[in-house]
């Protein structure tokens, strides 16, 4: 499954219009498109990192120097970033937009996929991880500008879990 | 060679517009006796240090930043010296104080007390100037010539165990310590960070 291509441009636009300046991700199959869109597009400072949870510590720091940064996290991943969103963003009270395509949910055929429609919405609530599930592309820019928004306002992070058409 | 000692010459040595990022324990407590600042970052949790520096370092290309770790908290982490290296910044001093083992955790051995070399580590990981540092006279020397320089500099010293009596209690919680550091940063770099305008709100 691959964050589709209209979902792709819609994802860029919102995280430009919602003023991200600084993405970090693992680069996995789901993001290749969009990976190589937001490596090559000046508007973002671009930290690949070699797991999620050294993206959550970049993103910490990026939003202390006065960046606005996003981490785009597969729902694998997620479990993976788990310690600095806990360590990190909730005893500090840091803001994080998280973006997620949604593998693992109802409809995602593949077996390895199953643990994520158990773990990942239960995990963003325990985490105190307020999110929005956006399974249209003409609703992604909205919900990210939103998402953006509200991060910023409550100073913890928030969620944007991709699903339905807009990845396959 | 004591970490206190140490940290003595960096603080010294250090301009007082760089930023600090320490892991939390010991470290901390000492660095905030001989450093007290808004411009520093302390009690960041295990494996957390370098991910966080490379944020602020990668941000703030004109400011020197500065990651006091400590070997277990690194080790945690390991990866992070990739990453670290691969942005290829030229505004970071990385300082493991290497006591071999878990201090803050009752002082069982860490990695490093076997076999690990974090300054191979680091090599391999690409971070060309990586250094290990055994005597109080070495780290003086390597520590004070890297804060002259631009560059990414990793520096391992191997220090004791054990801290200095009656150093101040840290008396900020995360929370508090990230309002002091990014209206640190509002004023020294004129940017908004807390309750930014939204155009669209």
């Amino acid at each position: 499954m691959k964050v589709q291509p209209r979902a792709v441009k819609e994802v860029l636009q919102g995280l430009k219009k919602a003023g991200v300046d600084f993405v970090s991700l693992l680069p996995d199959s789901d993001f290749s498109t969009l990976q190589e869109k937001v490596g090559s597009d000046k508007d973002f400072t671009y930290v690949p990192v070699s797991n999620e949870a050294i993206g959550v510590g970049a993103c910490a720091g990026a939003w202390l120097s006065g960046k606005k940064p996003a981490l785009l996290v597969p729902t694998s991943g997620l479990l993976v970033a788990t310690w600095p969103l806990t360590s990190l963003c909730m005893a500090w009270g840091l803001p994080l937009l998280l973006l997620i395509p949604y593998r693992g949910d109802i409809g995602d055929a593949f077996w390895l996929m199953g643990p994520y429609k158990d773990t990942t919405e239960p995990l963003l609530r325990v985490l105190h991880i307020p999110f929005v599930t956006v399974a249209k592309t003409e609703e992604i820019s909205k919900a990210i500008i939103d998402a953006q928004g509200s991060t910023i306002s409550w100073q913890r992070p928030v969620a944007v879990l991709l699903t339905g058409e807009t990845i396959k | 060679m004591k970490r206190f000692e140490c940290l003595k010459i960096l603080a010294s040595a250090l301009d007082p517009s760089a930023l600090v990022v320490a892991n939390v324990g010991p470290i901390s407590r000492e660095w905030n006796a001989l450093r007290p600042s808004d411009a520093n970052l302390l009690q960041v949790n295990l494996g957390l240090c370098a991910a966080v520096g490379m944020g602020l370092a990668v941000s703030l290309p004109h400011r020197r930043v500065m990651i006091l770790d400590g070997d277990g908290n690194l080790l945690l982490n390991l990866a992070s010296l990739a990453d670290l290296a691969n942005q290829e910044l030229k505004n970071v001093v990385h300082i493991v104080l290497d006591n071999e083992a878990y201090e803050g955790g009752g002082g069982l051995r860490s990695a490093t007390a076997g076999k690990a070399k974090l300054e191979v580590i680091a090599r391999g990981a690409g971070i060309g100037n990586a250094y290990l540092v055994a005597t109080l006279d070495e780290f003086a020397s390597v520590a004070q010539e890297t804060l002259k320089k631009q560059g990414h500099y990793f520096i391992v010293a191997k220090v004791d165990q054990g801290s200095v009596p009656k150093l101040p209690t840290l008396t900020l919680d995360g929370k508090e310590a990230k309002y002091r550091f990014a209206r640190y940063i509002e004023r020294t770099e004129g940017k908004q960070i807390l309750r930014p305008r939204y155009t669209h709100i």
